[in-house]
Order: structure tokens, then sequence, then C-alpha cells
């Protein structure tokens, strides 16, 4: 049967040939396609490299043994309930409970922000609470420092990110919170302005997730603020970031400093 | 509904589908909504992305106002109704709506990742995961 006229092209020679297409049909958004292949198949490949027991184990490292599955995820190629059900299997075969909970929990952060979406709808893009930080809602700015789209702030680190992000549209999640950190906190941009910018990029773009993960590093989902210093980034991130910075060679590094100084530093202190 | 049309969209594009489930076979659509991708800036890859999970899919790939291009697919079919599955974006309920005034809509769930048996608790994940744990774990 011919599909009716009004129908999008199924068949493509390439890659490449798809993404001409897109570029046709989509001729304003930006930039090319991602190395990361949408579909069942790619996402089948993730479950099975899962490894429950090396994931709680690592989980937190930039090289660590995440699952990568969040694009297949948050748009239902893969259901949470199917992830979760692949989990109990490997932990049947082996490990055990023990061996699972971190993954498991990881999933529950999904729901549970689906969860909150679904009672507040777009009241995700307010605060949740009020800013912990000192600094009036006001003085946070509205939108996103060129500097940091573009990857050329200075900082290795950042700039690697940013790179990151809008090439391959994922992130993990350790660099997701410094990024954010660094926006909200040292640059002092309002996180509604990085969430678009993630939302623009990142593959498993969920607004849920996103906003109100946003929120946690602003303070206005969480008691604290959440920031970083040059070790903690150095301990997860390895030495590589650092060793071609120019700014950790200057001594400009924002973020080499202790925690108490870096809290002194970024955030007012609370009215009496 | 005797013969409806299956709406697949963007938080359900995998085979746990419960429209695709419930009714193999019939013709569906997905549409790219155009006014939020412009709105929004969503950049080439994520498009892109979206279009090779569909191309393994058994689905007609539209763009456009997402309720009127779900309506003339319905109309090419001679549906009397549309069937799709639960979205929790809020934008999925406008749409859902506007279908809803010239055609009947049948919304499925999706398998849930647990059930709870109390109102969830959603001050602070820590209280959420108390009350969902026990209860995902009971499926172990
Ligand atoms: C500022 C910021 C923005 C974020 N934006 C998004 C977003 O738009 N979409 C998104 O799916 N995640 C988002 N996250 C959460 C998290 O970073 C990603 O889900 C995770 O890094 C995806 O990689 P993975 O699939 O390897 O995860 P894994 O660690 O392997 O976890 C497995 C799955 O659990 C879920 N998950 C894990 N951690 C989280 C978390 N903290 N919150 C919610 N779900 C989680 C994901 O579905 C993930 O695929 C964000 C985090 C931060 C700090």
């Amino acid at each position: 049967m011919a599909s009716p006229p009004a129908d999008l092209p199924r068949q493509f020679a390439s890659r490449a040939e798809l993404e001409a297409q897109l570029r046709e049909l989509f001729p304003e958004a930006p930039g090319g396609l991602s190395p990361i292949r949408g579909g069942r198949q790619a996402a089948e490949q993730l479950r099975q490299a899962a490894n429950p027991a090396r994931y709680g184990r690592s989980r937190n490292f930039l090289d660590g043994a995440v699952t990568r599955l969040s694009p297949y995820i948050r748009h239902g190629v893969l259901s949470l309930a199917e992830v979760r059900e692949a989990v109990f299997q490997k932990l049947r075969a082996g490990g055990g409970r023990e061996a699972g909970e971190k993954l498991i929990n990881e999933l529950g952060w999904r729901d549970f922000w689906q969860r909150v979406w679904r009672q507040l709808g777009d009241g995700i893009w307010h605060n949740q609470e009020p800013l912990k930080t000192g600094h009036s809602p006001a003085s946070y700015a509205n939108e996103l420092p060129a500097d940091l789209a573009e990857a050329r702030t200075g900082l290795a680190c950042m700039d690697a990110f940013s790179q990151e992000l809008v090439t391959t549209g994922w992130l993990h999640n350790h660099a997701r919170m410094w990024m954010a950190a660094y926006v909200v906190h040292w640059r002092r941009v309002q996180w509604q302005a990085g969430a678009r910018w993630f939302l623009q990029h990142l593959l498993d773009g969920d607004p849920a997730s996103n906003n109100l993960s946003w929120q946690w590093v602003a303070s206005s989902f969480s008691h604290k603020p959440y920031i970083f210093n040059r070790s903690n980034l150095e301990r997860y991130a390895g030495s590589s970031l650092c060793a071609r910075c120019d700014a950790a060679a200057k001594g400009t590094c924002p973020f080499d400093a202790s925690y108490e100084a870096l809290q002194e530093r970024l955030f007012a202190p609370a009215a009496p | 509904m005797k013969q409806p049309i299956l709406w697949i969209h963007g938080e359900a594009l995998g085979p746990a589908n419960p429209a695709l489930q419930a009714h193999p076979g019939r013709p569906a659509v997905f549409v790219f909504d155009e006014a939020l991708i412009r709105e929004q800036a969503i950049s080439l890859k994520r498009l892109g992305f979206l279009y090779e999970c569909l191309l393994e899919l058994p689905v007609s790939i539209r763009k456009g106002d997402v309720a009127e291009q779900v309506l003339a697919f319905a109309r090419q079919h001679q549906a009397d109704g549309v069937i799709t599955s639960a979205a929790v974006d809020p934008r999925f309920a406008l749409i859902r709506s506007a279908i809803e005034h010239e055609l009947a809509i049948t919304v499925l769930e999706p398998e849930p990742f647990v059930a709870l048996n109390t109102p969830a608790n959603l001050q602070r994940f820590s209280r959420y995961w108390r009350q969902a744990e026990p209860l995902v774990w009971g499926g172990y």
C-alpha cells in the first residue's frame, strides 16, 4: 500500500541522508546528528551491557559504568518497568539485591521527578522554595552567557562539558551537576536559563528530571546549594582536564579552593 | 471503538507502549510538534534521535500541529476514535482535549515502575523512596 502523501519518509540509505532530510524538514533546528543512535536495537545493546554491581561502585566517576540508557528511558523506547525487570534478572543471575540497590535507587529518582511533574505541571519552571544562597532572585541574570554556550570560558572542564553537550547530547550526571553549579553559583545565572539550554541539547532532555535537578543545585528544591571544588572534580573526572587548563596553569581556577572559602565567596550570609 | 487509529507520542516510543500492545496492526501516527520545536529551539540531534526511534516502530511520521495531524490521519483511515497512552507532559492534556473535540479518545496507562498503596509523599526523594523502595523490591 502506498503511503498517504503527508507522511515523512521512512527509507534512508545512510545516517547522512537522514541528517540531510531533517535539515530540510526542520531548517531552524541547529546542529547535526549525535553519534548516539536512537531506536530499540541500540537500547537493547546498552541494556545487555549494564552491570549493576560495577555501576554501584563507579557511577560517580566520569569513566564509571553508568548505563547511558537515559535517552531511551526518557522517550519510552525502554520503559522504566522494563529496565527494572532487566536489572532484577541480572541480580538473580548473580550479585543479589545488594548489588542492585544503587541502580534501582537511581531509577527511583526518575520515577520521583515524573510524579512531581504530574503534580506541579508547568509549575516545575518556578522555584519550589526560596533560594538558600542569601542572594535575591533578581540578582541572577536571565540569559546564559555566550562564552558558556560557545565553549570558550577558558576553563577546560566547562568548555569540554559544553562541547560534549552540544555535539553528543549526553553528559554524565556529575558533569551536569558541576556545570549547573557553575552556571547558577559562579556565574549567578537563573537556573531556568541553564535548564532551557540543556533541554535544547540533551537527548534525554526531560523537563521534570532536568528542571528539578537544576532546582536541586540552585537550592530551590533542597536544603542548601550544591557546589563542588577542584579536588572534587579531579577525583571524579581524573586530572587530564586540569592538566590542559590555562586557568589552572595561571592559578586562576575559580574552583581551586576549600569548601569553606567557596561558601564565603559565593553566598551571602543568611539574614539574621 | 471498532476502527481506531493509534496516536504514538514521545513518551512511549517502544514496544511497551500499551496502545501498540492492545491494538497491534492498527494504523499508528507520530507527529513532530512544530510549534514546540521552534519555541524551544530544539536541536537537530534530538529530532534525529526521535526519528531513529520511529524508524523501528510501525508508525507513520508527520509534522505540524499535533491534534490537527492526528485528526487528519484518523479521517484518512475512516477511524471512529483514537487510542493513545498516558503522558506526564502537561502539553499532552491540551492536545488530547483538542482531539477529543472531534473524536473519541481512549488513554491507556503504561505499566508503572511501582504502584504505591498510599498517596505519594513528594516533599523530598527520601520520603518518597521510603514508601516506594519496599514495593519495588517486592517484585524481586
Ligand atoms: C542539572 C541536571 C540536569 C539533568 N537533566 C536530565 C534530563 O533532562 N533527563 C534525564 O533523564 N536526566 C537528567 N538528569 C539526571 C541524570 O544526570 C541523568 O539521568 C543520567 O546522567 C543519565 O545517564 P545514564 O543513563 O547513564 O544514568 P544511570 O546513572 O545509568 O541511571 C540509569 C537511569 O536512571 C535514571 N536516573 C539516573 N539518575 C537520575 C537522576 N539524578 N534523576 C533522574 N533520573 C535519573 C535515568 O533514567 C537513567 O537512564 C539531570 C541531572 C542534572 C544534575
